[in-house]
């Protein structure tokens, strides 16, 4: 379609192609499968369950379980979640079931274990609260260390990027408008045919970020198209393939199944900032992305992408081929999805607190001073940490008492020796959370607070911190 | 053969140290990936199995810093083409075709000193194995 609109115009490729198929392939955490397991003897309603050391939740009677991609197995945690047990289920595989309960006078039993595989489950239907977002954020941080997101392995400094989302053949992308997808728009899922049951949780179309929420028979469904996948240190998930058709049922549809890759924009996103508004530092086409490099200001950056072009691109050829072979046939929503909807961010009734919150001035000296300078000055101003800084009072490092006691009682003068340059920070605006963890981690018990010129602006120590969180 | 990844220090990489080894063992020592600076530098090489022990004591008498690495796998059936471990590549060894394949060369990969790409891969397809004569490096080479 894209190719036949730029060579021959909207009014051919309208006359000419009757469907484009649209294909997308990643990771989507908001993902599940509700299960049925029938009725044990004696009966149990089950309070909590397990497959396979996952922890499933019970949202229903007695038997109805939801398997979430994202809950950890308690033996293996971010090694192996529900997407791996939904993958094995949908390979056929045995898992084992785990299950307590209270024990009523009609379901009198406490608790039961056993073996199942997809055969002996009454349902199994994968069931997405949030899949196929239209277009997503490409990720960067900005930290000197590596950080471990839901977005991959993010190396410090910008060093690398990862993007998700299959761009131009996304398919909420090629009908932006949702004139042809709605509740009831049977679409690929997972190897099998599923369903579109309404818009996605988060949907936010003003934005282009639409989703939608799906269901289809996991039964049926294909692990090349259902994966189990761990991000390290962030959990684990299930990477789902899907793929929409879409009837070209006027010109405007011919035209906006046309969209290249050029024409879709996402931002740069500093993940290295843990807030909900992170900062972003550039637009970037999706062109650009699949290029494999990206420049945010004069830098080079190279880009992972974290979807699978490959699988993507397999689910539209396969879904074209059901087609074309009078295995699928398509639905005409019975509700289309809103165009107006807003997501609106957590309503929060308790203070949460920042670094901002807690810091203090910093008891500061220079390079030049003497040994004996800066003791006098731990000892009269009554602090741990002395923060060094040059003229213009940008950080150069940080002497603690414990340096100044060790350098007194070797008989050291000069500060040059003994002060530690490599020095950890915090920003103002960080969650405390975070600064304390990064003091625990490197077992230190205070942090300079700079900002982004390295200009210190106080210090946070690790005493404030437990007095605020208690702890 | 056997792949032994050479470190050399900033004091000693200005000098012909392998080429001084091969003249003088006469043993082929395959460069298989070179960085190499003013700072120091890193060498991915191959020598005969037979030959291994006398490369390794030539290459520590002169100060260089000898490991066996062990070698990078990718469980094809396990990888979806995802890219995710693409930019953690230091020397590039990952790179996508034109079929948005994931294609690992493992002529260029440095191994298991890396593992960069290990942890990055959301299906764990990616696994660092030992290589097929690891017994024989065991025993001659630490
Ligand atoms: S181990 Fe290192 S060198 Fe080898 S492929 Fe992975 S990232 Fe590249
Ligand atoms: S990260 Fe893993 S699954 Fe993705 S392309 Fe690399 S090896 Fe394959």
């Amino acid at each position: 379609m894209k190719r036949l609109v730029e060579s021959s115009g909207v009014e051919v490729a309208f006359r000419e192609v009757d469907v484009v198929t649209t294909g997308t392939f990643g990771a989507m955490c908001s993902s599940g499968a509700i299960i049925n397991l029938g009725h044990a003897d004696p009966p149990i309603k089950i309070d909590k369950a397990w497959i396979n050391d996952v922890p499933i939740c019970h949202p229903g009677a007695a038997v109805d379980l939801y398997i979430g991609a994202t809950a950890m197995s308690e033996r293996q945690p971010f090694e192996y979640g529900g997407g791996h047990v939904i993958e094995a289920l949908v390979c056929g595989k045995e898992v084992e079931l785990r299950a307590t309960a209270y024990g009523t006078d009609c379901y009198p039993r406490t608790q039961i274990k056993t073996n199942l595989t997809k055969d002996d489950l009454n349902q199994f239907y994968l069931l997405n609260f949030r899949n196929c977002y239209q277009r997503y954020n490409c990720a960067v941080n900005s930290r000197d260390e590596t950080i471990y997101t839901y977005m991959g392995k993010l190396l410090p400094r910008l060093k690398n990027a990862t993007y998700s989302g299959a761009g131009e053949l996304n398919p909420l992308m090629n009908d932006p408008d949702y004139e042809t997808i709605g509740i009831g728009t049977r679409i690929f899922l997972g190897g099998a045919q599923g369903y579109v049951i309404g818009e996605g949780t988060q949907h936010e179309p003003q934005n282009l970020n639409g989703t939608i929420m799906v269901r289809g028979d996991a039964k049926k469904m294909n692990p090349e198209f259902l994966r189990g996948a761990t991000f390290t240190r962030y959990g684990t998930t299930l990477y789902v393939g899907l793929g929409i058709p879409i009837p070209i049922l006027n010109e405007g549809l011919a035209k906006k199944t046309a969209i290249r890759d050029e024409e879709i924009f996402t931002n740069v996103v500093d993940y290295g900032v843990p807030r909900r508004n992170r900062p972003k530092l550039a637009k970037v086409s999706y062109k650009e992305l699949k290029s494999g490099a990206i420049t945010v200001g004069d830098k080079r950056i190279r880009v992972s992408s974290l979807s699978s072009l490959k699988t993507a691109r397999k689910i539209a050829a396969t879904l074209k081929a059901w087609i074309e072979q009078g295995e699928f046939f398509l639905t005409a929503p019975v509700e289309r999805l809103p165009v107006d909807t807003v997501f609106k961010p957590m309503r929060q009734t308790e203070e949460v607190s920042f670094v901002s919150n807690v810091m203090q001035k910093a008891v500061t000296c220079s390079e030049t001073e003497s040994v004996q300078a800066v003791a006098e000055r731990i000892v009269t101003r009554s602090v741990n940490h002395i923060v060094m800084v040059d003229d213009s009072g940008k950080l150069t490092g940080i002497v603690t008492s414990w340096d100044i006691t060790r350098a007194l009682a070797q008989g050291k003068t000069a500060l040059a020796d003994i002060v530690t340059r490599r020095v950890i920070t915090a920003k103002l605006d960080e969650p405390l959370e975070t600064a304390s963890k990064r003091m625990a981690q490197h077992k230190i018990s205070a942090l300079p607070v700079i900002d982004n010129e390295k200009k210190v602006l106080g210090i946070v120590t690790a005493e404030d911190v437990s007095k605020l969180l208690g702890r | 053969m056997v792949r032994i990844l050479l470190r050399f220090s900033e004091d000693i990489v200005e000098q012909p140290i392998t080429s001084q080894i091969i003249l003088e063992l006469k043993v082929p020592i395959n460069i298989i990936t070179a960085h190499v600076n003013s700072k120091g530098g890193e060498v991915l090489a191959e020598v005969p199995d037979e030959s291994l022990d006398k490369v390794v004591k030539a290459f520590r008498k002169r100060g260089a810093k000898v490991s066996i690495p062990k070698l990078i796998e990718v469980d094809a059936e396990k990888c979806v083409s995802c890219g995710a471990c693409v930019t953690l590549c230091p020397v590039e060894a990952i790179t996508i075709d034109e079929d948005a394949s994931v294609v690992f060369n493992k002529e260029k990969c440095i191994g298991s000193t890396c593992s960069a790409c290990v942890d990055a891969c959301p299906s764990r397809a990616i696994k660092s194995v030992k290589q097929n004569n690891s017994e024989l490096v065991a025993n001659n080479a630490h």
